[in-house]
C-alpha cells in the first residue's frame, strides 16, 4: 500500500510549514531590535561609496568623468572617484602598442606562422602606373588618452583606413623598382609621417610607432617576368665569367707559344752562328795548309772525294762519245765530272 | 518599527523624479532638448543638465568624428580612364539642431554626405589625368574635395573633416592591360641584361683572340728578327773567311756539295775514260803517251 502523505499528516494532526521563512523572519526582527533600522541604510550607503575605489595599473591612465563630462586624469596607483552615477572612471592602456595588419592577416601565429594575403588591400598603383602588392603592419599607441577616448569614433578602423590611404599615396609617388628595392625605407618613413599627420588632423590622440613593410612583391600575374629579370642579371654575370674563363685559358697559352717561337728562333740563330764559325774555322785551317802546297793538296782532296763518292754509287764506264747510246737517261741525270 | 524599507523606497522615488529633472550628456556626445516636438535652447555639451519632466526630452548626438566609408565607385579621369575609387569621409555633427531638423539621424547624414562627396569627387577627378590622381595631385585633390564638401554639408549641420581616397585602383580589364605592359617591360629588361652579358662576353672573347694573335705575331716578328740576325752573322762569318781564300773555298765547298748531293746510293755514274778521274784507265791514252 502506497504512502498517503496527507492521510499521514492528518493522523499526526499537524501540517509541516517550510521552516526557513519562519526562521528568517525571526532573525530579521531580532536583528532589527538589536541594530535599529538606520544601520542597514548606512551600510548600503557605505558599500555604494566604497564602489568608487579603483586602481590604475602601471600601463594605464585613469580618466574620470563626472556626469559624463571629462573631469580629471589620474596616474597609476589606487584612487577614488565618487560612486556611479556621479562619476565613472575609464582606464585606457596607454603604454600598449597596438598592431594592425594591412594587406594580409595572420591565420595562426605559429610557429610556423601562417598568413593569408588580401589582394584587395595589398594591390596598389605605383607612380609609373605599375601594380605592386604591398603588405605592411602599423603599430600605434595612445598619445593623449583624452583625445583618444573622446574625439574619434572607432580608432582601429580610423588608423587602418588612414594607413591604407597614406601607403597608397606614398607608393603612388614612387616607381615600382624603388618600392621593390632601394625605396623601402623611404616609403616606410613617408607613410609613417603622412599617417601621423592625418591622425593629428582628426585629433585622434594616437601616436604612430612604426609603419613596417612586410612582403612587397609584384602581382602574381607578372611575378614570373620579374623573376626572369633576376635570372637575366645572373645570366649576364655568367656570360662575363665564361668569357673571362676563355680569356684566362687562351692568353697564357698564347704567351707560352710566343716564348716557344722566340726560343726556337734564338736556337736557330745560335746554331747558325756556331755552325758558321765552326765551318769557317775548319776552312781557315785547311786554307793555311793548302797554301803551303796548293796543287798537290787540291789533287788529293779531289781524288779522295771522288773515291768516296764512286765507292758508293753504281758506275758504268763506256768509251768516250758512246755515253748517249748507253741509256736514254737524258742529259739532266748525266753528271758532270769535269775538272 | 519598519523604517528601513521606507527609507530605501524614498531614495528610489527621489532618484526616479531626479532622473526626470536631470540628465547627463557624455563627453563623446552632445544633446538638444525637444519640447513638444520642437527643439529648444542651445546645444548641450557634456555634463549634467536640467529639463522639465514629461514635456521635454533629450536627443543625444555623437560628437566624435565619425567615418563614412563609401562603396567603391568607378570614376572617369580626364584622360578617359576608369578608376575604381574607394574613399572614406571623416565627418562630425557640429550643429545638432540643424542636423536634427534636416537629416534627423546618422544614417540620414551619411546618405547626404554620400551624395555630396561622390559628386565632388567625380567633378574633381574629371579634371585630372590618371597619373595625377594616383601620384602628384592626390593630396591637393582630396583637400579640394574636402573643402567643397564641407561647404555644402554645412547646411546639414555637418562638418567634413577629411575626404580621403583610400584606394584608387584600375578596373579588372585595365588591370590586365597593366599586367601585360609590366610583363613586356620586364621582358625587355631581361633581354637587355642578357644582351649586355653577350656583348661583354663577345668583347672579352674577341679581345682575348686579338691579344693572342698579337702575342703570336709579335713573337713571330721577334723570332724572325732573331733568326735574321743569326743568318746575317753566319753570312758575315762565311764571307769573312771566304775572302781569305776564295778560290780554295770554291773548290772545297764544291767537293763537299758533290759528296753530299751525289753520295745517296741511287746515283749511277756513266764515266768515259777521257774524264779527269779515269785518265789513267785509258790504256789507249796511256800507250799513246
Amino acid at each position: 500500500m502506497p504512502w498517503d502523505w496527507e492521510e499521514y499528516a492528518r493522523r499526526k494532526g499537524k501540517v509541516n510549514v517550510p521552516f526557513q521563512i519562519d526562521q528568517l523572519r525571526e532573525k530579521w526582527s531580532r536583528f532589527q531590535k538589536f541594530a535599529g533600522p538606520p544601520i542597514v541604510v548606512v551600510i548600503l550607503i557605505l558599500i555604494w561609496m566604497l564602489s568608487g575605489i579603483y586602481i590604475v595599473s602601471p600601463d594605464e591612465m585613469g580618466v574620470v568623468k563626472r556626469f559624463g563630462k571629462m573631469a580629471r586624469l589620474t596616474t597609476p596607483g589606487p584612487h577614488y572617484h565618487l560612486p556611479y552615477p556621479i562619476e565613472t572612471a575609464i582606464k585606457p592602456k596607454v603604454t600598449k602598442v597596438r598592431r594592425l595588419e594591412i594587406g594580409f592577416r595572420t591565420i595562426s601565429p605559429g610557429p610556423p606562422a601562417e598568413y593569408r594575403s588580401l589582394p584587395e588591400e595589398s594591390l596598389m598603383l605605383t607612380g609609373d602606373e605599375n601594380i605592386v602588392s604591398v603588405e605592411f603592419i602599423t603599430q600605434y599607441k595612445i598619445k593623449d588618452p583624452v583625445d583618444y577616448l573622446f574625439n574619434v569614433e572607432d580608432i582601429p578602423k580610423t588608423v587602418k583606413d588612414a594607413a591604407e590611404a597614406a601607403m597608397r599615396e606614398t607608393v603612388g609617388k614612387t616607381t615600382i623598382d624603388e618600392v621593390l628595392t632601394v625605396g623601402k625605407f623611404r616609403v616606410q618613413q613617408e607613410t609613417k609621417q603622412l599617417l601621423q599627420s592625418i591622425l593629428d588632423r582628426y585629433r585622434a590622440g594616437v601616436m604612430v610607432v612604426a609603419v613596417q613593410l612586410q612582403e612587397v612583391h609584384p602581382p602574381k600575374a607578372v611575378i614570373h617576368a620579374f623573376k626572369d629579370v633576376a635570372s637575366a642579371k645572373e645570366d649576364k654575370v655568367k656570360f662575363v665569367n665564361e668569357a673571362e674563363a676563355y680569356r684566362n685559358d687562351l692568353l697564357p697559352k698564347a704567351k707560352g707559344k710566343a716564348a716557344q717561337v722566340i726560343n726556337e728562333a734564338m736556337a736557330y740563330k745560335e746554331t747558325k752562328i756556331k755552325t758558321a764559325k765552326g765551318d769557317t774555322d775548319r776552312f781557315l785551317n785547311m786554307l793555311k795548309e793548302y797554301k803551303k802546297a796548293p796543287l798537290i793538296t787540291k789533287k788529293r782532296l779531289y781524288l779522295e772525294t771522288i773515291e768516296n763518292i764512286l765507292s758508293k754509287t753504281r758506275n758504268i764506264v763506256v768509251p768516250a762519245g758512246a755515253e748517249k747510246i748507253v741509256l736514254p737517261l737524258g742529259e739532266r741525270t748525266l753528271p758532270e765530272l769535269k775538272k | 518599527m519598519k523604517k528601513a524599507p521606507w527609507i530605501i523606497l524614498a531614495i528610489f522615488i527621489l532618484l526616479i523624479i531626479g532622473s526626470q529633472f536631470f540628465f547627463t550628456v557624455d563627453q563623446t556626445q552632445q544633446g538638444i532638448l525637444i519640447q513638444m516636438g520642437k527643439p529648444v535652447g542651445e546645444t548641450l555639451g557634456p555634463g549634467i543638465h536640467f529639463k522639465l519632466p514629461f514635456i521635454q526630452r533629450v536627443v543625444r548626438f555623437e560628437h566624435r568624428i565619425l567615418v563614412y566609408d563609401a562603396a567603391p565607385a568607378e570614376i572617369l579621369t580626364e584622360d578617359k580612364k576608369n578608376l575604381v575609387v574607394d574613399n572614406y569621409s571623416k565627418w562630425q555633427i557640429i550643429d545638432p539642431l540643424k542636423f536634427y531638423q534636416t537629416v534627423r539621424n546618422i544614417a540620414g547624414g551619411q546618405s547626404r554626405l554620400d551624395d555630396i562627396v561622390y559628386a565632388q569627387l567625380r567633378v574633381e577627378l574629371g579634371l585630372h589625368t590618371l597619373t595625377e590622381v594616383v601620384s602628384e595631385a592626390r593630396s591637393i585633390l582630396m583637400e579640394k574635395v574636402t573643402v567643397r564638401s564641407d561647404k555644402l554639408a554645412a547646411a546639414y549641420g555637418i562638418k567634413v573633416v577629411d575626404v580621403r581616397i583610400k584606394r584608387a585602383d584600375l578596373p579588372e580589364e585595365n588591370e590586365r592591360y597593366v599586367f601585360d605592359r609590366m610583363r613586356a617591360e620586364r621582358e625587355r629588361e631581361a633581354k637587355r641584361y642578357r644582351s649586355e652579358g653577350m656583348e661583354k662576353s663577345i668583347k672579352i672573347k674577341t679581345a682575348a683572340d686579338r691579344d693572342k694573335a698579337i702575342i703570336l705575331a709579335q713573337a713571330y716578328q721577334e723570332g724572325q728578327k732573331i733568326k735574321g740576325e743569326g743568318d746575317m752573322e753566319s753570312i758575315k762569318i762565311y764571307a769573312d773567311a771566304m775572302t781569305k781564300g776564295p778560290e780554295f773555298y770554291d773548290f772545297i765547298r764544291s767537293l763537299e756539295a758533290y759528296e753530299k748531293g751525289l753520295n745517296n746510293g741511287i746515283t749511277t755514274f756513266i764515266l768515259t775514260p777521257d774524264s779527269e778521274f779515269l785518265k789513267f784507265l785509258n790504256l789507249k791514252g796511256a800507250s799513246s803517251k
